[in-house]
């Protein structure tokens, strides 16, 4: 019983941020319209985009290799397991156990290198323009994350996501300068990760400041839709490791009753929604940044990440 | 120590994956670059199962980690070092255990099924939903293709992002545009110097050391040989002398 309860719980948790990463998009896109004293699109407006790209023919250029056509579904998939293997409303889930941070980098770090060789598949300039500078944007933002875990490893004693939660959750940790560091790298290299406006515009239409989307420019149809999908997904990954790690409050320990997951789902959705709102601020108030001022943002990420390590080891209360 | 070494890894295995990149997508990927690489046939299967065995061997060295790190923590008691990855044994065959009081925390092969499981899932749904239906086209490239394969990234160009961040602190990288004036008609140039700091550094003033000692050294051999015996002689009194000094 117990276990057929937590296989329910896990499956819930998989379909649950696969149906809730559109809608976070949504949200951050509507936030940012009325901040912009815009209407703003829909909040469902994603999901529709989505089926609507489903339902479409997709037109491939001549050349398109089987790389080209299988790279979308790799990297939906390791971006879905990522996103699911990331606690969301409950710490001690069936298969959390298997996977700790480091395969989690790991995952996202695999779906962007199939990503970037599938740009320069077709061979045209702006897919090598979009290949290139997420390497180059990847080869700075990885080792800032690994320090940002090697950070919060030190002091919960373990890699493990929901070891790590369950830590923060009921040891006296207090207010710690390298976590506050930490966070900071962290939300940083998210804002990196996923192509978010001062490194990246994901609305973008003009192609020489694209990344993210000079990448994907020549996909369409249900492959643009699985890309499209594993970006919502890969945001609501950052935003809910952010939260698992920094603000695991209201998530519901392992073995207690099962009652108390629809609990646990509710305070996840407000933190969702309140780091969602926090990012579409923080993108209406700044500009987005030259290519080659990205590496000063990310080197920053990779200082204040050493810093906060460091500090841990020269003292155990800072 | 360890976090350095760790954010280290992490930057090597961030640049691997960019060479890598590079090198797959310039070699295999994209448009013939030259007539010699457009009339290019598949080789024989022979030919490339000697690809595919290696990487076939990388996967299986992911999913199944555990026996691999057994077998190499002699070799890490054998250079003087402390093994800190506890013995995996039969029980942790399957998964990986860093400290053993908790439980695994990473299983490669519940992590791969996982992953073939959805990716299943998602291609059936996919097609279910969206139909398998599939239109060949020209190449989109924002409306503006340019069938030269000239247009597309090369080596050089796919590298130069991560050139121009780490260059200039690592091989002292130094770009150069030569643009020549209007209606002058010689080409205009991108000259890239790169410097090796450590052969610049380290290695040359130690070769630039030996040399000097060695040219020093050279009338020596240019001697009558009662000189030569007497220096064998002088060789073999302060050997003697070095032996007695030092009991």
């Amino acid at each position: 019983m117990r276990l057929l309860v937590d296989l329910l719980a896990q499956g819930v948790k998989m379909f649950l941020v696969l149906l809730a990463a559109p809608l976070l998009t949504g949200w951050t896109r509507k936030v940012r319209a009325r901040l912009l004293r815009r209407q703003g699109p829909d909040l469902l407006q994603p999901y529709r985009d989505l089926w609507r790209l489903l339902r479409k023919e997709p037109v491939l250029a001549e050349n398109a290799s089987w790389l080209f056509r299988t790279a979308p579904y790799l990297v939906f998939t390791t971006i879905w397991i990522a996103a699911a293997l990331v606690p969301t409303y409950a710490t001690g889930l069936l298969f959390g156990w298997a996977t700790d941070l480091i395969a989690l980098v790991a995952f996202l770090g695999f779906a962007r290198f199939a990503l970037a060789l599938a740009g320069m598949d077709i061979g045209t300039a702006f897919g090598g323009i979009g290949s290139s500078r997420e390497t180059m944007i990847a080869s700075l933002a990885e080792p800032a994350m690994l320090l940002v875990v090697f950070t919060v490893a030190l002091l919960a004693g373990s890699t493990q996501l929901s070891a790590i939660a369950e830590f923060l959750l009921h040891e006296p940790v207090g207010l710690r300068v390298s976590l506050a560091l930490a966070l900071l790298a962290l939300l940083m290299v998210a804002i990196a990760e996923n192509a978010r406006i001062p490194v990246d515009n994901p609305t973008t239409h003009l192609e020489l400041t694209m990344v993210h989307e000079a990448m994907v420019l020549e996909y369409s149809g249900r492959h643009l839709a699985l890309i499209e999908a594993a970006s919502a997904l890969k945001l609501t990954a950052y935003l809910s490791l952010v939260a698992c790690i920094f603000f695991p409050f209201g998530m519901i320990p392992s073995g207690s009753s099962a009652f108390l997951y629809p609990l646990g789902i509710l305070a996840w959705i407000a933190k969702m929604a309140m780091l969602g709102a926090a990012l579409a601020g923080f993108e209406k108030a700044i500009a987005k940044m030259r290519v080659f001022r990205v590496p000063e943002f990310l080197g920053g990420a990779l200082v204040l990440s050493f810093l906060g390590t460091l500090l841990l080891f020269v003292s155990r209360v800072l | 120590m360890i976090p350095a070494a760790g954010a280290l890894l992490a930057l090597a295995a961030a640049l691997a994956a960019a060479c890598f990149v590079r090198f797959y997508g310039i070699a295999f990927l994209g448009r013939p670059r030259s007539p010699e690489a457009a009339a290019a046939h598949e080789v024989d299967p022979v030919s490339r199962a000697g690809l595919l065995v290696p990487a076939v061997l990388c996967l299986l060295l992911g999913v199944f980690p555990a026996p691999v790190i057994d077998l190499l923590g002699p070799v890490v008691t054998a250079l003087g070092l402390e093994s800190s990855l506890p013995e995996q044994g039969v029980a942790g065959w399957l998964s990986l255990q860093p400290l053993p009081e908790r439980r695994a925390s990473y299983d490669g092969l519940v992590l791969f099924s996982f992953l073939v499981l959805a990716g299943g899932f998602t291609a059936i749904l996919v097609h279910r939903l969206g139909g398998a239906g599939l239109r060949r086209g020209p190449v989109w490239d924002c409306g503006y293709p340019d069938p030269a394969p000239s247009t597309q990234y090369t080596a050089a160009s796919m590298s130069q992002p991560i050139r121009r961040v780490m260059g200039p602190l690592l091989l002292a990288a130094e770009e150069r545009v030569t643009m020549p004036a209007p209606l002058d008609p010689r080409p205009a140039r991108l000259e890239v110097r790169l410097v090796d700091r450590v052969l610049e550094g380290i290695y040359r003033p130690l070769v630039g050391i030996v040399l000097a000692a060695a040219d020093r050294l050279n009338p020596i051999q240019f001697q009558t040989i009662r000189r030569y015996l007497v220096l064998v002689f002088l060789v073999l009194v302060s050997l003697l002398v070095l032996t007695a000094a030092g009991r």
